[in-house]
């Protein structure tokens, strides 16, 4: 039985759960209630506070007129591709880093660092230049290796952090029952540390769907781009069509959160992957 | 021929020198134990002869052949490491196949998502997957084969571990330390079967251990090391009877040799420096010693009956026997108020005789049970050494 202290500490902490979850979920429902309004209502002082599944017809007939899908397909392809060569160059690199001593390996380590000091506005026009000699410009391989040099650093770091944690016998051991180091990363460290390597394909796909700058600026072709530059692109110079946006903004969201929610529990083991001895 | 030579090897990290210039033979089917205090480089050994660390000078042989370069692969070793590393995210039975799969992958089953299935397909070939087995029969895992390390107790964990360098059937077998996570019982327990396991496999085992006892049951030979310097190669029973140096003498035994400051001017001896001792034996011929007697060579006797005059200070009955410290009556034992452990000469007597702390005694000894060592460099002069 319940004393009465503990059932008020049990209500409060409720409570205080309840608001936490309304306030972080207030914005994905507003942006559903929005996107089911008509843009009249949303202009004036009327707009209902619950979305009016009557207007989704004519939501879908609006978001017919631009090619959504294809913008979701090159966003998922660029969050995707920059996901698998972070963690691929991640994981190479974060070895490296953890397990060889090596002249400049303090060095490389600051490299990488200052790769999330620099802003990525900065070196906008260097890259644009480095793309047309390369002939990146209007690719969306040439998006994937801008974006993928900021998330790999971020990538390397993470797992590097979770290799330094795999005790070294164990590496050891696998040498001496003759298993060459490639595979002793491949089948041993890295089935170990799956938690910081789901944290780490979180934050590179995250930061490629998410991606704006480069994309709206190396990407000219209106079919290459990803959903975000598309999002932006309904802003009119005399109208926005905010339930469009709003309804396109839903479409968008809708994959990462699902990505999100599949890989969540990885995520937190591995963003407290060595706080307390093991 | 021996398995196993080593020629001046040493290891230095940085200017520490862990190794200095340590020759050994390690012969074919022995079990050979590294015995030492911690840090004394024993591990580090262990480690040079697996290939896991290099060799800073010297060389290691391998049957005659050089082998300081060669990779873990081509000396064909099993290692048990102290603390298990078993394959965290495999079953027992993936951990001990591990080894095998491995001898059978090709080179390209190396290659990322290759090697998953390639693991899964060997897992089930009839020879690897009998030979497992086998093994697991053998240390009793045959129940456990399907449950990850997670899941084991400690005991358990060992054994897999063991079983995992059985299964290949090296020719050398090396083992850090592998009971020290284990509590008394088990140790025990594990002791008898690693003793067992060497009886029956025949191969050449080489063990670290910082633990005599260990050393003493399981070895038939010791290697007692000090600062990276091997203090004494030889049998158990000779290390036990005719330690080489203080450094030994104490090391091995528990309690250790009794060690006591003695001199010997115009025949007569005398231990700490103020008891006369009537030793009825040829003295060496030195002016200052050390007097080494095991604890079990001394006898108790009541006060006045025994050559040296006591007092009990320390009573520790184990049951079967007993071990009692003493404070030797030198004349000055009264303003002498310290009652450190290496003031005290022990005995160990069998049984509970009914002593008290404080009271009177006396010890006796046989002259020929008596070694004497070097006051200064400790090493033994007598017997064997004059």
């Amino acid at each position: 039985m319940m004393t009465p202290r503990k059932l008020a500490v049990k209500a409060l902490r409720y409570t205080l759960i309840g608001i936490l979850v309304v306030l972080a979920g207030f914005p994905v429902y507003w942006m559903a209630a929005t996107a089911l309004n008509v843009n009249s209502q949303l202009y004036g002082t009327g707009q209902v506070a619950w979305p009016q599944l009557q207007h989704l017809p004519d939501l879908v007939t609006e978001l017919d007129n631009v090619p959504i899908g294809r913008w979701l397909f090159n966003t998922l392809l660029i969050a995707s591709g920059g996901t698998v060569l972070s963690l691929t160059l991640g994981a190479l690199a974060g070895y490296a880093l953890s397990r060889f001593k090596f002249h400049g390996r303090g060095l490389v380590g600051f490299l990488l660092f200052m790769t999330q000091v620099v802003p990525e506005a900065l070196i906008l026009v260097p890259l644009y230049a480095m793309f047309i000699t390369f002939g990146l410009l209007n690719s969306l391989w040439g998006l994937i290796l801008a974006n993928v040099g900021f998330s790999l650093p971020v990538a390397c770091f993470v797992l590097k952090g979770a290799m330094d944690a795999v005790p070294y016998e164990i590496e050891e051991s696998a040498i001496i029952d003759n298993c060459p180091r490639f595979s002793v990363l491949t089948m041993i460290i890295l089935p170990l540390i799956m938690p910081s390597i789901a944290a780490a394909a979180v934050v590179s796909f995250f930061a490629g769907w998410n991606e704006f700058l480069f994309a709206s600026t190396f990407l000219m072709d209106r079919t290459l781009w990803p959903a975000s530059v598309g999002l932006a692109s309904f802003v009119g110079q005399y109208e926005t069509p905010m339930s469009a946006v709003l309804g396109a903004a839903l479409v968008f969201s809708t994959p990462a959160i699902v990505f999100f929610l599949l890989i969540q529990r990885k995520i937190v083991a591995g963003l407290t992957a060595g706080a307390v001895k093991g | 021929m021996p398995a196993l030579t080593f020629n001046k090897v040493s290891k230095t990290f940085g200017d520490h020198t862990v190794i200095n210039a340590f020759n050994a033979d390690i012969h074919d089917g022995e079990f050979l134990v590294l015995l030492g205090p911690s840090g004394c480089g024993k591990s580090t050994l262990l480690r040079m002869i697996a290939g896991l660390s290099d060799i800073t000078s010297g060389d290691l042989l391998f049957d005659g052949s050089v082998a300081n370069d060669w990779e873990p692969k081509k000396r064909g070793v099993a290692f048990v490491f102290q603390t298990y590393a078993l394959y965290p995210h495999m079953t027992v039975r993936e951990n001990i196949a591990f080894p095998l799969v491995m001898d059978a992958f090709r080179k390209w089953y190396h290659l990322p998502i290759v090697n998953i299935v390639a693991r899964h397909r060997l897992m089930k070939r009839a020879d690897i997957a009998e030979r497992t087995l086998g093994i697991a029969r053998q240390l009793e895992l045959e129940p456990l084969l399907d449950r990850r390390p997670a899941s084991l107790s400690g005991g358990q964990r060992q054994r897999v571990a063991l079983a995992r360098a059985l299964v290949r059937n090296p020719d050398l077998y090396l083992l850090d330390e592998p009971l020290s996570n284990l509590d008394a019982k088990l140790r025990t327990q594990m002791r008898s079967e690693i003793s067992a396991l060497h009886h029956k496999v025949g191969k050449t085992f080489v063990y670290v251990t910082h633990d005599q006892v260990e050393a003493m049951t399981m070895a038939t030979r010791i290697i007692v090391m000090n600062k990276g310097i091997v203090q004494q190669v030889d049998t158990p029973d000779e290390i036990y009877d005719h330690p080489a140096n203080t450094f030994v003498a104490r090391f091995v035994g528990s309690p250790p040799m009794n060690l006591i400051p003695a001199s010997v001017s115009n025949d007569a001896l005398q231990l700490s420096g103020k008891l006369p001792v009537d030793h009825a034996a040829p003295l060496p011929s030195r002016r200052h010693m050390t007097f080494g007697v095991r604890p079990e060579k001394l006898t108790l006797h009541p006060a006045g009956e025994g050559r040296l005059p006591a007092q009990v200070a320390v009573v520790e009955r184990l049951g079967a026997e007993t071990v009692i410290g003493c404070r030797l009556m030198t004349g000055e034992e009264n303003n002498d108020q310290r009652l450190l452990e290496h003031d005290l000469v022990f005995v160990r007597v069998s049984g509970n005789p009914k002593v008290r702390i404080g009271e009177l005694c006396s010890l006796d000894y046989q002259a020929g049970d008596v070694l004497w060592f070097d006051i200064d460099s400790g090493d033994r002069i007598f017997p064997g050494q004059e």
